[in-house]
C-alpha cells in the first residue's frame, strides 16, 4: 500500500507517491529529500506531507533522522539531494519562510546567565517583534508578546529566574514559548515534553491542542507514542532515514488487527469456545494467561480465548458462548495501539520509546 | 542586521559578564600605568632606558595603555571567541539562524556588536591608564603639563585609535576561530596559541619573518610602528590585508557550514 499524503500504507512498507506536485494544503513537503555525511545516509529519499492545519506527529527510533530532517527544513542543515518547501517555499530559501515559523530542536537552549525574559528578548530582537510601531510602541508591543507567551507556558512566575537554575520541564516551557513568540502558521517541536511530569505534558498537550484549534500546523516529533496517539490526528513514521508511514493516526491503527480476549469460567470450556467461534466464521487461536513466565507463580493460570475481530462483536460472542453453555470470566477488547504498531513497524525496540499507561 | 546588532546587546550586557570583563581590562590597564610610570629612570621590557623626559612628552600619555595593547588584544581575542563559539557549543546559534535566517546578516549584526564591545573595553582601558598615570606621575617626578595639552590629546586621540584597531585584529582572529572549532575553549586555546607562542617563536627562529606574521603585525600597528623595523603604514596595510582575508573566511565558513550542534 502507498504512503502518498493522506493515505496510509501498512507498516513496514516505504510510501512512494506518484505526484510531483505540491499539494496546495501541504505545510511541509518534500520529494527525495536526502542527508549524507560522507558515506552515511541519515535521511533517505524521504517524500513527506505535512497537511496544512493538522497537528501531526513525527515517530521514529532514535537515529532514524528526525532531528536532521527537522533541521532540514529550518535551513541549518543543506540537503544532499532532493527538494522540500515548507509553507510553499523552498528550504533553499529560509529567510522566505521561517518569520512565519516558531521551532525547538532537540531541547531548550538559551543562555544560562539569562532570565528566562532576557532570553526571549533577545530572540524577539533578532526577529523583530512588534516592528513596524514607533519605539516606544515597539518596546511595549515586544514586552507583552513575550508576557503572552509566558503566560501561555505558565512560566510567567519564574520569567525573571536565570535559565540556568531552570529545572528541564521549565526549559521546555521557555523552548517552546520562544517558538510561539512570531505567531507561527507552522510550529515544528522536537520532543516537546521530554522531561515534564505528568501534569506538564497534560498542560503541553493541551496547549497544542489549543494551539492546533487557531488553525496553525503543529508538526511535532516525540518518543512518547501514547501522547502522539493522544494528540496528533497525523502521523509520519521513520526509520534509518526511510519513510515508514504517513497518513491519519486513525487509519494507521484501524489497519490493525484487533482482538476479543474471553476467559472462560471453566478452563476445559476453553477449546470448546474456541471451536463454537470458529463455527461462526472467526480466526481464534488459544493462548495461556501469564506464559511469559518461566518462574512458578501463585498467580492463577487460565486459558485466554483469543478471536481475532472487531470490538463491535463483543456483545454477540458473549451471547454465542452463554448459548453454548459457556460462562465466560472475563471478555476484553484489545485493539493494538501505536506503541505496538510502531515497535511491529520497525522491527525492534527501542530503550527510549515508552507507553505511558501500557497496553490495554 | 540593526535586529541582529541589537539583539547581541542582551548576552553582551549581562553584568557578570560585562562587569568580569571590564574589570579584567582595569586590572590590565592599571597594570600598565604602573609599570610605565614605575619604569621612569630604569629600562623598558626590551632593555632601552625609559627616561622622565620621554614620559614626559605629550605622547606620555598614552605610553601606560600601549604597553598593554598586546594583553587588551588577548581579551578581544577571548570575548569574540568566547561569544561567538559559546552559540554554537549551547546550541544558541540554531534559535537565532531560526529567527534571523539571513546568515550573513546575523553574522555582521554579531560582529558589529562584538567590534563595539571591545572598543568599548579599550575605551575602559584608556580611562583606567590615563587616570592612574596622572595620579602616579608626580610620584616619580614627571610632568604632566604636555599631557594636557592639545598636542597630548592628540597623542591620546591617535593611540586610542591604533590600540582599538589592534584589538579588532585581535577580535578578527578570535572570530575565525570561533567558526572553525566551534568550541569556546578549543578557539581561545588555539587563538592565543597562535598569537603568542608560536608567533614568538617562528619570529625568533627567522626574524625577517617578523613583518608578514598577523599578530606581530597587530602590535606594531598598536603602538604607532614605535620601536618596531616594519613601518606603522605598511604594517597596518598587512594587518588590512590578513583581516579582510580571515573576515571573508569566516563569513564563508558561517554561511557555508551545516549547524549540526
Amino acid at each position: 500500500m502507498p504512503a502518498a499524503p493522506g493515505v496510509p500504507a501498512a507498516p513496514g512498507v516505504s510510501g512512494v507517491s506518484d505526484t510531483r506536485v505540491m499539494p496546495a494544503d501541504a505545510a511541509v513537503w518534500t520529494r527525495g529529500l536526502t542527508k549524507e555525511y560522507g558515506p552515511r545516509r541519515v535521511v533517505d529519499h524521504l517524500d513527506l506531507f505535512v497537511p496544512a492545519g493538522a497537528l501531526s506527529g513525527f515517530v521514529g527510533p532514535n537515529g532514524a533522522g528526525k532531528s536532521t530532517t527537522l533541521r532540514m527544513l529550518l535551513g541549518l542543515v543543506r540537503p544532499s539531494a532532493g527538494e522540500a518547501f515548507v509553507l510553499g517555499e523552498p528550504v533553499t530559501s529560509p529567510e522566505d519562510y521561517l518569520d512565519r515559523t516558531g521551532a525547538m530542536i532537540e531541547g531548550p537552549t538559551f543562555h544560562p546567565g539569562l532570565s528566562g525574559r532576557r532570553n526571549l528578548e533577545q530572540l524577539a530582537l533578532l526577529r523583530g517583534v512588534g516592528r513596524g510601531s514607533g519605539l516606544g510602541h515597539r518596546r511595549r508591543a515586544r514586552r507583552e508578546r513575550i508576557d503572552e507567551v509566558l503566560a501561555q507556558v505558565g512560566l510567567a512566575g519564574r520569567a525573571d529566574d536565570r535559565f540556568g537554575t531552570y529545572s528541564l520541564g521549565m526549559k521546555q516551557r521557555l523552548g517552546i514559548a520562544a517558538a510561539l513568540l512570531p505567531r507561527p502558521k507552522l510550529l515544528i517541536l522536537d520532543e516537546p515534553t521530554n522531561g515534564l511530569d505528568p501534569a506538564g505534558i497534560r498542560e503541553i498537550r493541551t496547549l497544542l491542542r489549543d494551539l492546533a484549534g487557531t488553525g496553525m500546523t503543529i508538526f511535532v516529533s516525540s518518543h512518547l507514542l501514547s501522547e502522539v496517539e493522544q494528540i496528533c490526528d497525523h502521523l509520519v513514521m521513520i526509520r534509518s532515514g526511510r519513510m515508514l508511514f504517513q497518513g491519519h493516526v486513525a487509519d494507521l491503527l484501524a489497519a490493525e488487527d484487533p482482538r476479543i480476549l474471553m476467559v472462560p469460567e471453566r478452563d476445559d470450556d476453553a477449546e470448546r469456545l474456541a471451536a463454537v467461534l470458529g463455527s461462526a466464521g472467526l480466526r481464534t487461536e488459544i493462548e495461556m494467561a501469564d506464559e511469559a513466565r518461566s518462574l512458578p507463580t501463585l498467580v492463577e493460570r487460565h486459558p485466554v480465548v483469543v478471536a481475532h475481530a472487531p470490538d463491535g462483536l463483543a456483545a454477540g460472542i458473549n451471547r454465542l458462548a452463554m448459548r453454548a453453555g459457556i460462562t465466560l470470566r472475563s471478555i476484553r477488547t484489545h485493539r493494538p495501539n501505536l506503541e505496538e504498531t510502531f515497535l511491529r513497524a520497525t522491527g525492534d525496540v527501542d530503550g527510549d520509546l515508552t507507553m505511558r499507561g501500557g497496553a490495554t | 542586521m540593526i535586529n541582529s546588532f541589537r539583539s547581541e546587546w542582551v548576552p553582551l550586557l549581562r553584568p557578570r559578564f560585562l562587569f568580569g570583563t571590564v574589570a579584567a581590562v582595569a586590572a590590565v590597564a592599571a597594570l600598565g600605568a604602573m609599570l610605565t610610570i614605575f619604569s621612569a629612570g630604569s629600562t623598558d621590557f626590551d632593555g632601552d632606558p625609559v627616561t622622565v623626559a620621554m614620559l614626559a612628552a605629550p605622547s606620555g600619555i598614552s605610553e601606560g595603555l600601549e604597553a598593554v595593547t598586546i594583553l587588551l588584544g588577548v581579551v578581544a581575542l577571548s570575548v569574540t571567541a568566547a561569544t561567538l563559539a559559546g552559540e554554537y557549543s549551547r546550541g544558541t546559534l540554531r534559535n537565532q539562524l531560526v529567527a534571523q535566517p539571513h546568515r550573513l546578516r546575523l553574522l555582521a549584526g554579531k560582529v558589529l556588536a562584538l567590534a563595539v564591545f571591545v572598543v568599548g573595553v579599550v575605551l575602559a582601558a584608556a580611562v583606567v591608564a590615563v587616570a592612574l598615570s596622572f595620579a602616579l606621575a608626580p610620584v616619580k617626578g614627571i610632568p604632566t603639563d604636555q599631557w594636557a595639552s592639545l598636542s597630548g590629546l592628540a597623542a591620546l586621540g591617535k593611540s586610542l585609535v591604533n590600540v582599538s584597531l589592534g584589538s579588532l585584529g585581535y577580535a578578527v582572529v578570535g572570530a575565525l576561530a570561533a567558526v572553525v572549532l566551534r568550541s569556546p575553549a578549543a578557539a581561545i586555546a588555539v587563538g592565543l596559541a597562535y598569537a603568542l607562542p608560536v608567533e614568538m617563536l617562528v619570529s625568533r627562529i627567522y626574524s625577517p619573518a617578523a613583518g608578514w606574521l598577523p599578530m606581530h603585525l597587530m602590535e606594531v600597528f598598536s603602538v604607532g610602528g614605535t620601536g618596531y623595523a616594519t613601518p606603522y603604514q605598511q604594517a597596518g596595510l598587512r594587518v588590512g590585508v590578513f583581516c579582510a582575508v580571515a573576515a571573508l573566511l569566516t563569513a564563508l565558513m558561517f554561511r557555508r557550514r551545516d549547524v549540526t550542534a
